[in-house]
């Protein structure tokens, strides 16, 4: 049976799944990057190994998508390389077709898709700072004292959620700070935090864009209920989160690698490889490049970083030999 | 007299009067010495020098200057107010002189444009002639010359492109923003690069045929007085009907922008991102959103 492998590796978590012909997803698996995406990917890759059946599942397609995508794209020599708006709006639309909006929040990117008849018309993303996203949900917890994994659940036990500015995240800990010691509840500090997220979000990321029902929100901040309650609040109308929400981007760019004309034969060897990544800079003028290499097993693989031919570092090697 | 040196940075109002500056200096003689393309070193030569809070393209001209301290006779550096009745230009370009002068220890060369007050590009332009030696009428020649290649060679361009904006069955994006920001090394080139990459044609908005700026912003805007952004809104709104997408591109932190983008992006009814630049030197975010954006453009293209 052939099969595609779709791989979604962001600064926090890397998602991977394993679909057959009819977009069914015979393996998955979500774990934690840890700031090593090379490890990520073979931990990954050992672990949808042991979920499918080898002697009769052939994949014959690999996409990455996600902030690293350049990197294990070149170590799983992927078919496709497709950006996280595409990658999330295709995985999101096989599942629900007839999506007009998707709210994404992780780690440290938070973005909107808007979609009409089923093809993407518009996005918009979070410009230079990380208010409001993961990230700052989990710093704000481990201030709190409380497991980001409550945070949703006791913001629904809330009454009353407390205001907190969330424009900038130097300014929400000193204002989250200040309401603690003037006696506000914690369970309305940490509604208060879920309020500001959402409203940092929709006048941010979604200013000026016309949202429209169904309404689809993913990413892992997705998981918080209390999120998803103060968006249900703020934008009046139901939001629905998936339980595969987290997978979208790996199931879409594996579609993708599904509908690509170039195909592969991959069978997990590489996880047994070695990968290393080496930061060189190029001496070829005053711009200092600098330029990643990948290895595989000691040889150069691919490099990227440089800003002209002078340290175009892979196509050189190849033309030397 | 003979031989003076003019050093020009390659950086802000460079990308607006290349010609008029390169083309006075050289019909009186001088020679003129400009910096290199904006470059790693120059970026960190220009971070030292510069206040925190500065916006990129200023901490960019910074590195530049200094990059030409001891390669010329004199640095220039104009101060720019007013260009039209009831209008400005940002806080940096009439601070320039000042600050570049109390920075470095060279001899600056300045002309002071402030039309509110009577200070007309042609008598600056006479004043700084005269300090370099030169007559009334010398300098008055120079510069009448100098402004017409300006415009002879601003129409060709504006014309060339125009003819390209009607035939070409490329995709078509508009990069958007102040040009000191469109054509540098760091900001606008590296955006170019990957939309070139792609097969894109691009257009730029400080390159347009007969525009109406009054007329186009006053839909827009009625209170608006920044002279770069005005003409920049109305350039916008000019181009809208006729590409298939818009890349505004800001340096941060700008305050004109930071006011005129939320007017343009309130405005444009096609596809539009706006990419804000600052020092960093990773590009991974930059890429992912000029990707999606021409994703998304070639996906409408398909469904029309």
């Amino acid at each position: 049976m052939n099969a595609y492998l779709g791989v979604d590796i962001g600064s926090i978590s890397t998602k991977g799944v394993v679909i057959d012909e009819e977009n069914n997803i015979l393996a998955s698996d979500y774990i934690w990057t840890k700031g090593n995406p090379i490890d990520a990917v073979k931990r990954l890759m050992n672990s949808l190994k042991d979920q499918v059946d080898n002697d009769r599942v052939k994949i014959i397609g690999i996409g990455t998508t996600g902030s690293a995508r350049k990197l294990i794209g070149s170590m799983l020599n992927a078919t496709v390389v497709k950006n996280e708006i595409t990658a999330h709006a295709i995985g999101t639309l096989s599942l629900y077709p007839d999506v007009r909006t998707i709210f994404e929040i992780g780690g440290q990117d938070s973005k909107i898709i808007l979609i009409e008849d089923g093809i993407v018309t518009d996005y918009a993303m979070n410009t230079l700072c990380a208010a409001g996203t993961g990230a700052f949900l989990s710093s704000q917890a481990e201030r709190l004292g409380v497991a980001v994994e409550d945070f949703g659940k006791i913001a629904l036990t809330s009454q009353k959620p407390t205001k907190i500015a969330a424009r900038c995240t130097v300014f929400a800990e000193s204002d989250l700070v200040h309401k603690a010691q003037m006696g506000y509840k914690k369970e309305d500090i940490i509604a208060g935090l879920c309020n500001s997220v959402v409203s940092n979000y929709l006048n941010n990321v979604g200013k000026g864009k016309k949202i429209y029902s169904p309404i689809i929100f993913q990413g892992g901040v997705s998981k918080n209920v209390g999120v998803k309650k103060a968006f249900e609040n703020e934008v009046g109308t139901e939001v629905i989160v998936d339980k595969n929400g987290h997978l979208m981007g790996a199931l879409g760019v594996a579609i993708l690698s599904k509908n690509a004309t170039n195909k592969t034969n991959f069978d997990f060897s590489m996880a047994d490889e070695e990968f290393e990544t080496k930061g060189v800079e190029c001496n070829g003028c005053s711009n200092h490049c600098e330029i990643i290499c990948v290895s595989k097993n000691h040889q150069m693989i691919d490099s990227w970083g440089n800003r002209c031919s002078k340290g175009d570092l892979i196509n050189k090697k190849k033309s030397h030999y | 007299m003979n031989n003076i040196k003019i050093g020009i940075p390659k950086a802000l109002l460079y990308y607006k009067y290349s010609i008029l500056w390169t083309a006075f200096f050289e019909k009186l003689g001088c020679t003129v010495v400009l910096s290199p393309d904006t470059n790693k070193d120059i970026l960190e030569m220009g971070i030292r020098k510069s206040l925190d809070e500065s916006c990129l393209a200023m901490k960019i001209y910074m590195g530049h200057v200094e990059y030409l301290m001891d390669k010329c006779d004199y640095v220039l550096v104009p101060r720019l107010k007013c260009l039209k009745k009831k209008e400005q230009l940002c806080t940096n370009f009439q601070a320039l002189y000042d600050l570049t002068q109390n920075v470095f220890d060279k001899q600056i060369l300045t002309y002071n444009v402030d039309l509110e007050k009577g200070f007309t590009e042609e008598k600056g332009f006479i004043a700084m002639g005269k300090r370099l030696g030169f007559s009334k009428v010398q300098a008055l020649n120079a510069y009448n010359l100098a402004k017409l290649s300006e415009e002879k060679q601003k129409k060709k361009k504006a014309k060339e492109r125009s003819v390209i904006l009607k035939t070409t069955k490329k995709l078509k994006i508009l990069l958007a923003g102040h040009p000191y920001n469109l054509y540098d090394d760091f900001i606008g080139k590296q955006i170019e690069a990957v939309l070139k990459n792609s097969d894109i044609e691009v257009f730029y908005s400080d390159v347009y045929q007969a525009l109406d700026i009054d007329k186009e912003i006053e839909p827009i805007s009625k209170s608006n007085y920044w002279t770069f952004n005005k003409e920049m809104i109305a350039s916008i709104a000019y181009h809208e009907p006729l590409v298939d997408g818009i890349i505004l591109i800001t340096s941060f932190p700008c305050g004109p922008d930071s006011l005129s983008n939320e007017m343009i992006l309130r405005n444009v009814h096609i596809p539009i991102i706006n990419l804000i630049i600052d020092e960093s030197d990773s590009n991974t975010g930059l890429i992912t959103r000029i990707e999606s954006f021409i994703d998304i453009i070639e996906e409408r293209k398909k469904h029309e």
